[in-house]
């Protein structure tokens, strides 16, 4: 596993700035919605359908880089990278993987929005 | 500069990107509409007309691709730019955004210096966009208008134009029939005492500028041939006109002749036309220009002095503008100067040299464009009894002259020696309608009682002189001499005119400080028809032109009455 840093501090920094009182709103959205996107990833691969998988993977790949969440957008491109080749060999790990970066990063964005 | 607050579509389907992006927008000043999928999006950007697109490329129900696609195939003239939002990254994907028509791009994470720089780049692109159609449309609608104006003026121009005399027996001619005035003219006009002036012009440029000058140019011709005016006066006004009207670098190559068709010769004035020919029997002449066009010189500066010659009747003139010259074949060859000068080379004796001249320039042009205009003219002197069936259209208007008037006119010193009244006074008696149409007539009695007031009455010069060659020359040699010595002399012309139950009565009275003459002896020697003794050749013409003619107080003075009766039929 590559040493990937978990988030840009940095990036949140100047969300909170840009977003002001709408960025806790910001943050429970991306939560939600990542959860959702995780299931449309899980569905994607039991229905063995390789082109939803891509596109859920792309979908969070976009949203965690507006964040700055580095290491959640890295496994989201692996996810859709592997979806382009057509082919849904391998693409449990990248599930996992997706799924565990999200576990990492979910107390942090929560962390973040509770003020501690 | 105050920024633009602009309305920006933000189309994204996932919530937490459309918020940070809405965010972003949202500060840089503008109003955002914000839409979660394409279908809505292009729902939004019908109704609300935005004016920069910002477009997931993957969203639910209509992707960014056929949204970008409907957005730029709406039909409407304004350019709405479009950036697509997207993490896409390979080549096939970025140019399938370009391909949908997508202007620009915007990669997740959003940078907002990126987003402020594309935002007003694209802005600029669409003002731009915005002026060109603005200008575009005024470049049409300028056009437009500028056309009809010109149609106009081309109307107006032939109005004042074909009021003349081209379709005289003795005249052939060739104007090419263009919508648009392309500066050429060609007038001709009966002078009152017969004779004809023709004039032919070329003015720089096409459509309005060249009528603006071709207008006045066409009133002075007329209506100064009309009133009497000699070639010398008609050229001199009308350049002191076109000087005054056309600014610098516009003026008028022009070419007028004066045909006289009892004399048999001619009088021509070239200014900046290309030399015209003379075919006199089986010869041909070529006259150049020895002028600069009208409108150049200043008055002073301005020299009427015409080619003189004898045209004998059948000799014809030809005269051109230089389209002829230059009109071009398909091929884009000029018909050129040593084509028509051939044309003249196999026969200038030819009687149907015009038709010759036109036809083959005609063909050679085949299906290639005029570069100018195409005239050429050509003149016959001709008995003048040929020329009395030719009607003026001298239409008069509504307002009707006055016909119950006495009007007096006095010349006094120095007045005498270089101004020629009968113009002046044509002009009073032509404002009788029914006069005009007689102005031969008047004409002829009023130059005739002119100049035997001058010559004879105040310059006491005999005119037996004039019937030897030697004689002739010294006749104008004391002319000028008494006239140059002409003092505290006068000559005044009375003119009465009365309506009669059909018609009307002119009375013209003439007198002069001279010394008079033997009325009696005169008298007695008018009585015998024929009679040469007092050069009377001029007097019996009158006399039978007038109801009475009478001289009295020792000579000095001279009253003829001429009547008129209305045309029958006519009101």
């Amino acid at each position: 596993m590559s040493e990937t840093a978990l988030y840009e501090p940095a990036m949140l920094a100047e969300l909170r700035t840009v977003m002001e009182e709408d960025f806790t709103l910001l943050v429970e959205t991306f939560l939600t919605d990542t959860q959702t996107r995780i299931r449309s990833i899980s569905e994607a691969l039991q229905q063995g359908d390789a082109d939803a998988f891509r596109r859920a993977c792309h979908s969070l790949k976009g949203s965690a880089s507006n964040l700055g969440l580095t290491e959640l957008e890295h496994f989201a491109r692996r996810g859709e990278e592997m979806g382009h080749s057509g082919s849904l060999d391998g693409a449990g790990e990248r599930l996992d993987e997706i799924s565990a970066a999200f576990s990492r990063i979910e107390p942090v964005l929560k962390a973040e929005i509770t003020g501690s | 500069m105050e920024k633009e607050r602009l309305k920006v579509l933000v189309a994204d389907d996932s919530l937490s990107d459309r918020m940070i992006l809405q965010s972003l927008v949202s500060r840089l000043g503008h109003e955002v509409i914000p839409a979660t999928d394409g279908q809505e999006a292009l729902e939004l950007f019908q109704a609300d007309t935005p004016d920069i697109v910002l477009l997931d490329a993957l969203m639910p129900r209509m992707d960014g691709f056929e949204v970008a696609q409907a957005i730029k195939e709406n039909g409407s003239e304004d350019l709405i730019p479009i950036i697509f939002l997207t993490s896409l990254s390979d080549a096939e994907s970025l140019a399938r955004c370009l391909q949908a028509g997508g202007d620009d791009f915007l990669s997740k994470p959003y940078n907002p210096v990126i987003l402020e720089a594309k935002i007003n780049a694209m802005n600029r692109m669409r003002q731009m966009h915005a002026t060109l159609q603005r200008q575009r449309d005024q470049i049409a609608e300028h056009n437009k208008h500028m056309l009809h104006e010109q149609q106009v003026a081309k109307s107006v121009f032939d109005n004042v134009a074909h009021n003349g005399c081209l379709d005289a027996p003795n005249i052939k001619h060739l104007l090419s029939p263009l919508s648009v005035f392309n500066g050429d003219v060609l007038l001709a006009c009966m002078k009152p005492g017969g004779g004809m002036h023709v004039l032919i012009g070329d003015f720089t440029g096409h459509g309005l500028p060249a009528a603006i000058g071709a207008m006045p140019l066409a009133e002075i011709f007329y209506g100064m041939t009309r009133k009497g005016f000699a070639l010398g006066d008609v050229l001199r006004e009308i350049n002191r006109k076109l000087k005054l009207i056309l600014p610098v670098g516009f003026f008028c190559c022009a070419a007028m002749v004066d045909l006289d068709f009892d004399q048999e010769s001619a009088e021509v004035w070239i200014g900046g036309l290309p030399e015209l020919m003379l075919c006199r029997g089986d010869e041909t002449v070529a006259l150049k220009s020895n002028h600069l066009p009208l409108g150049i010189l200043s008055a002073d500066g301005f020299k009427a002095d015409a080619y003189r010659f004898e045209m004998r009747h059948g000799d014809r003139l030809y005269l051109w503008s230089d389209g002829i010259i230059e009109a071009e074949n398909p091929r884009g060859e000029m018909y050129g100067d040593a084509r028509l000068r051939a044309q003249f080379k196999d026969g200038g004796d030819n009687p149907d040299l015009f038709d010759k001249l036109r036809d083959d320039v005609i063909q050679f042009i085949g299906s290639g464009e005029a570069s100018d205009d195409l005239t050429l003219v050509e003149l016959k002197m001709v008995p003048g009894a040929d020329m009395v069936s030719v009607v003026e259209n001298t239409s008069t208007g509504g307002v009707l002259g006055p016909r119950d008037w006495t009007f007096s006119y006095e010349l006094r010193g120095d007045s005498l020696k270089s101004f020629d009244p009968v113009p002046v006074v044509m002009n009073l008696v032509l404002e009788v309608p029914e006069l005009r149409s007689r102005s031969g007539d008047i004409y002829t009695i009023l130059t005739e009682f002119y100049s035997n007031a001058l010559e004879h009455g105040l310059l006491g010069l005999d005119s037996a002189l004039k019937r030897s060659p030697d004689g002739f020359a010294e006749y104008y040699h004391l002319r000028g001499e008494r006239l140059e010595r002409l003092s505290e002399a006068f000559l005044s012309f009375t003119l009465k005119h009365t309506p009669l139950p059909d018609g009307g009565e002119l009375t013209i009275d003439v007198l002069d400080s001279g010394q008079g003459f033997n009325v009696e002896k005169v008298n007695q020697s008018l009585e015998q028809a024929g009679s040469q003794a007092f050069s009377g050749r001029g007097i019996l013409l009158i006399r039978r032109l007038c109801q009475r003619v009478e001289y009295s107080e020792g000579g000095r003075k001279v009253v003829a009455v001429y009547q008129w009766q209305r045309e029958r039929g006519k009101a």
